[in-house]
């Protein structure tokens, strides 16, 4: 009984510090609320439109420019000028006006007309993989449409179907599943939701240990004026945060989704069931990181920079399967890792807790040995504090010695 | 620069080195950081591109044909076929599990249908809830398509009397040919890391620039530094700050030397541009970060401004989705943050190799950061001198 009530004790001692505390609330409060909007506006569009390129048409046949037309259609590309030569439209590149051009040589229309095969070229700036998709799909769109029309009037002998199977013997779909507008932010933003509440925790939480050792230095506060043992005040501490942090998660994983009209596949109990060993796990990680910590400030120093690794390391954008093998067991460190997995997969393609046991079993893993490693890491605390710490109070004591004996 | 000035700049920068060497907390987010960034980015990447992708097929069809292309598909480098489901429910569920990017459906009958002209149809599925590798393996899976497809056109025609040159004019009048000079995208890690390994020091500047100066605040030494510099607010930051722009200009130009002499990422313009840029870029980060302690004369908060002015760097900088597909209000934004113009600069100058000329406005405006302090340094003596840190 006196477990429950230094715990609850504590929770209630160590939410009102962190309720008053406007650094923490910083990274408990406003980065969980603001970031997530502002990430989202960043990303609205999801994807690219309207690349401006430029044109050189050699050919100047209606062929192509029914080409240049049906390109300037497309929703992909937009034609923003048409040049006499190629090193006039590299001009424009240079400039920064145009992304990329389209050259269509002096014997396109020719070629066609004789039955040969013929070639648009495309070249594409360098500074964004976006633009060169947006160029290559939209003249290949332009080209396969075109071709079917070229094809269709070489074959006018034929019936109407006999034409389409000619043209094309076998069909075939393409259906991108899980992110059907194949979206920019669908496939970033979960990770990142999930990375912000590790992120944050981390920070939030060793701001909090840096203060409290920064308080112990200057001897105002001993860590016996908080109650119970050490364990009683580690549970206490992590049902603070804990519990704080269920109300975050909610807005972050399911009100900020849907604020931006995203996926969201998720079974809310399974999600929730997924999110608990999430949220512990973090926790207690951070608790345990807070033995690197000796002041309020320098958490900013030793943990932002990491966020944007363990975005990469978590298998989201560089594949799981070609992560070398050592990062792949650094990457198990962190519960960020399985977290982000787990919820992409939940809220992107409807899987259930059993669909994700993998992830599920490591977070609790990780709260098991986090829990220990922040225990360890508190008897410690505990210890220093019951033997003299500076090398005064250590001739004080031998003083005190000598004189006894 | 007189004597006393000269003596008051060693004691300075005696001093800063002092404070550097002391805290372990500098050289952990100096060097420490940055480097096992550099280290991290350029290992995980270093294969270019993901290979051997897993992928599943759903061969219902189950004929010579059907068996061929399934072993086509997996003859490509990016994709394997790690396993055969029996029902699309099945490969679905894969996919949800994640053991899976993609998987090709090969319905029953196809063949049966190919060989009799009734147009049959496969498809494929990405998840695209992952990005790189669902489109190499959408990539694969269309060219597969396509292949089979041709292979069936081919055929008929080649039976009909045409050369092979013949048959792909008739199945392809249009071809599409891509240009696209030292493609940085045929290999990831040169794409993300030429940007990722700058961002990343960027950010460490920020906050180490912050942590010096303001800690003075903090640590009650505010008065007796700027004293030391006999109250001169730009001797005492020239002296204080020197020893880091030091630091920092080697690491970046060992990042630069990393990846374009040691790993040979692409660079088609001269090796001194980009090494003008690291020097200026560590200056513009310095003197951003100068300006924000202006700013806000508090450790914790302008250590929080910068952080998030760093963070925001990573999308706005628009190296992964062009700043051109965002919001105006955000286009605008982007102009404010430094490594936006790092990006530019690398594109022109790195991969593109084009004359100083076309990226002159960009140093230009890396030039005003450097230049922002002077706007609001006094503020920073000021405080220095009268304020009180509060926790």
């Amino acid at each position: 009984m006196n477990f429950i009530k230094n715990v609850i004790n504590v929770w209630n001692a160590e939410t009102r510090k962190f309720i008053v505390d406007d650094g923490v609330l910083v990274f408990f409060l406003i980065v969980p609320f603001l970031y997530p909007l502002l990430y989202m506006y960043l990303y609205s569009r999801e994807v690219v439109r309207e690349v401006p390129a430029v044109v050189v048409d050699d050919s100047h046949s209606a062929l192509s420019r029914e080409f240049i037309r049906n390109v300037d259609a497309s929703p992909d590309i937009q034609i923003i000028d048409h040049c006499s030569d190629i090193e006039a439209a590299k001009l424009q590149i240079k400039n920064h006006n145009a992304y990329g051009v389209i050259w269509i040589p002096a014997d396109f229309n020719k070629d066609i007309a004789e039955g040969r095969q013929t070639q648009v070229s495309i070249y594409a700036d360098m500074s964004g993989l976006l633009y060169y998709k947006s160029l290559l799909s939209a003249c290949t769109e332009v080209s396969l449409d075109m071709n079917k029309e070229i094809k269709a009037v070489r074959l006018s002998g034929l019936s109407d179907r006999e034409k389409e199977v000619a043209v094309q013997p076998i069909e075939y779909d393409y259906v991108p599943m899980f992110n059907s507008q194949n979206g920019f932010s669908t496939f970033i933003l979960p990770a990142v939701l999930m990375l912000l509440l590790q992120q944050t925790l981390v920070l939030g939480i060793t701001m909090m240990a840096g203060t409290e050792r920064e308080r112990r230095r200057r001897k105002n506060l001993r860590l016996t004026e908080e109650y119970g043992s050490p364990i009683d005040v580690l549970t206490g501490k992590g049902l603070a945060y804990f519990i704080f942090y269920c109300l975050i998660s909610f807005y972050v994983l399911c009100i900020v989704p849907k604020l931006f009209g995203f996926n969201q596949l998720w079974n809310f109990f399974d999600l929730a069931m997924f999110v608990i060993p999430f949220l512990l796990a973090s926790v207690f990680f951070a608790i345990s990181l807070s033995t690197f910590v000796n002041d309020r400030e320098s958490c900013f120093l030793l943990f932002v920079f990491i966020s944007v690794p363990l975005l990469f390391i978590s298998g989201i954008s560089w594949p799981a399967c070609s992560i070398p093998t050592f990062w792949k067991y650094v990457s198990y460190i962190f519960p960020s890792t399985f977290g982000i997995n787990g919820f992409v997969r939940m809220t992107n393609s409807g899987a259930l807790l059993p669909d994700v046991k993998t992830e599920y079993i490591a977070l609790w893993v990780q709260t098991g040995v986090y829990f220990m490693t922040a225990l360890l890491l508190y008897i410690k605390l505990y210890r220093s504090e019951s033997t003299p710490e500076t090398e005064e109070e250590i001739a004080v004591d031998l003083d005190v010695e000598k004189d006894e004996d | 620069m007189g004597s006393k000035k000269r003596i008051r700049l060693l004691l300075l920068l005696r001093r800063e080195m002092r404070r550097l060497a002391s805290r372990p907390i500098y050289w952990m987010s100096m060097v420490g950081a940055p480097l096992i960034c550099f280290i991290f980015f350029t290992t995980l990447m270093s294969d270019g591109l993901p290979q051997d992708i897993p992928v599943a097929a759903v061969d219902a069809d189950n004929t010579a044909t059907s068996r061929s292309i399934l072993r086509n598909l997996d003859a490509f480098q990016q994709t394997e076929i790690v396993h055969q489901y029996s029902n699309f429910a099945e490969a679905r569920k894969a996919m949800q599990e994640g053991k899976i990017y993609g998987f090709f459906y090969i319905p029953e009958g196809t063949t049966r249908k190919a060989n009799r002209s009734e147009q049959p149809r496969i498809s494929f599925y990405t998840n695209a809830s992952y990005l790189i590798p669902a489109s190499l393996v959408y990539r694969d899976m269309k060219m597969m398509a396509e292949l089979a497809a041709g292979a069936a056109g081919r055929t008929s025609l080649l039976a009909r009397g045409y050369t092979d040159d013949q048959a792909m004019a008739f199945l392809q009048p249009i071809k599409i040919d891509t240009h696209a000079i030292s493609n940085p995208w045929l290999n990831y890690s040169v794409y993300l890391s030429n940007t990722l390994l700058p961002a990343v020091l960027m950010l460490m500047i920020f906050l180490v620039t912050i942590f010096a100066v303001q800690t003075e605040l903090k640590d009650g030494t505010g008065r007796q530094w700027i004293e030391l510099a006999g109250g001169r607010t730009w001797l005492a930051l020239f002296g204080k700050l020197l020893p880091h722009t030091v630091i920092f200009t080697l690491m970046i130009v060992f990042a630069q030397i990393y990846l374009y002499k040691l790993l040979n990422f692409p660079l088609n313009g001269a090796m001194w541009h980009m090494l003008l840029l690291g020097l200026m870029f560590v200056l513009a980060s310095q003197n951003l970060a100068l300006f924000i302690c202006g700013l806000i004369p508090s450790l914790r908060w302008s250590l929080s401004l910068a952080t998030l002015w760093g963070v925001l760097s990573f999308p706005i900088c628009g190296f992964s989705f062009p700043v051109m597909a965002m919001p105006p209000a955000i286009q605008s934004l982007s102009a404010m943050f430094p490594l936006r113009y790092y990006f530019l600069i690398y594109v022109d100058q790195a991969l593109n190799g084009w004359s100083l000329q076309y990226s002159a406005q960009y140093y230009a405006i890396l030039l005003i950061f450097i230049l922002l302090p002077l706007t609001n340094m006094h503020r920073l003596k000021h405080s220095m001198l009268n304020y009180e840190y509060l926790p």
